[in-house]
């Protein structure tokens, strides 16, 4: 017999915490760096096939949103590496107490945009 | 299969307004999910307002009243009140926890009480557990020993420490039921409450089962649908750690 009764809300009232933020941002991130990682290989590829090719993404990636797509990129490889060290670090069986991965989530929140601007800055030889 | 929106007949609606009858200056105003099998209508959220002056501590004592005093037909489960049998287990205000230890004067503005998140309802606050308790009867929560004496069966005070943080669990399921991964895949993913219960008898010194059960819950469905979310350990109202003892069983697998 199907059971007909309701399922009780789920997603819709529960409350985000940092991890489960973490987690799902690890995610979403994960899905980004997959695309660009093959975006990127296209790119290197597409070298094979003559100079003009390059001159195209290069000037893409120079202008105004180039280096937008460029922050965001570069944000979603720091943010996997941090939460993947985060996620290492978990899998020896370390850092499950509420308070630390409270800390280690913020540090893999908040740490992720300046190590964007650095790498950011080093990529433009700005530093 | 992860379906972010609910279905039709699960769509909660306005519910009914109780108006304080009392008179009294300290009024809060508590959202209870409610829905009754016996007829046909979506679930819907009634508001009660309360008078906070002449009512005891507990987010429990807050049903009581009003189950007492306003609205007799609200159904909910309880028992001790104390935080040991873990029946009045709910979601309050976006978090799970048990509502007999649950302080009101915790929770901020007006309080939203449903049932256990992503469970068949039953009644009002009344979520279905079965199949949790299906997934913890296929772990086998019991000694498996082939020692037949009729004395006492020794543990060291080390091994009996390692089940510390395990055998205070009571099965309330805020765990297993703030798992996004055990909302999604609750079927097969067996959820943190069910393997914290198994992780308790692998780690168990006077078991003799421990590689049958790590060969049992070594699945990718069953055990590695845990993605350290969390969610978990935040919500335990025992203060326990799930997610921990998840980690330990994919540890020990990793280091077999």
């Amino acid at each position: 017999m199907e059971n007909k009764n309701p399922i009780s809300p789920h997603i819709q009232i529960y409350n985000w915490h940092i991890s489960s933020l973490v987690s799902i941002s690890h995610r979403v991130t994960g899905i980004i760096n997959f695309i660009t990682v093959t975006l990127i290989g296209i790119w290197i590829a597409s070298l094979l096939l003559g100079e003009e090719n390059y001159v195209f993404t290069n000037f893409f990636l120079s202008s105004l949103v180039g280096k937008f797509v460029c922050l965001g990129i570069i944000w979603s490889f720091t943010f996997q590496m941090l939460s993947e060290i985060r996620h290492l670090i978990m899998d020896l069986g370390y850092g499950f107490e509420q308070k630390t991965t409270k800390v280690t989530g913020l540090i893999v929140l908040i740490g992720s945009f300046p190590l964007t601007v650095i790498i950011f800055l080093i990529g433009r030889h700005l530093i | 299969m992860v379906q972010l929106n609910l279905p039709a007949n699960s769509k909660v609606e306005k519910g009914q307004y109780y108006k304080d009858k009392t008179g009294s200056k300290n009024i809060r105003k508590v959202n209870v999910y409610r829905w009754d099998p016996s007829t046909n209508e979506n679930p819907r959220l009634d508001t009660y307002e309360v008078d906070m002056d002449n009512c005891s501590s507990k987010v429990l004592d807050i049903l009581n009243k009003i189950k007492n005093e306003i609205d007799p037909s609200i159904a909910y489960r309880r028992s001790c009140a104390h935080g040991v049998c873990g029946s009045c287990a709910m979601n309050m205000n976006g978090k799970n926890g048990l509502a007999c230890t649950k302080s009101h004067s915790e929770l901020d503005g007006d309080i939203d009480i449903y049932p256990l998140p992503h469970l068949k309802v039953l009644k009002d606050l009344i979520g279905d557990l079965s199949t949790l308790y299906k997934q913890y009867e296929s772990v086998e929560p019991w000694l498996k020993t082939s020692k037949v004496n009729d004395k006492e069966n020794i543990q060291s005070k080390n091994d009996r420490a390692k089940l510390d943080g395990l055998y205070e669990c009571i099965m309330c399921a805020c765990c297993s039921t703030s798992c996004p991964s055990y909302w999604w895949n609750g079927e097969k993913y067996l959820g943190p409450a069910v393997l914290l219960q198994a992780y308790r008898w692998i780690i168990d010194s006077r078991d003799e089962d421990r590689k049958e059960r790590l060969k049992k819950v070594a699945d990718e469905l069953k055990l590695y649908r845990c993605h350290t979310i969390l969610n978990c350990t935040n919500a335990c109202p025992k203060g326990l750690n799930p997610a921990k003892a998840i980690a330990e069983i994919k540890k020990m697998l990793a280091t077999a």
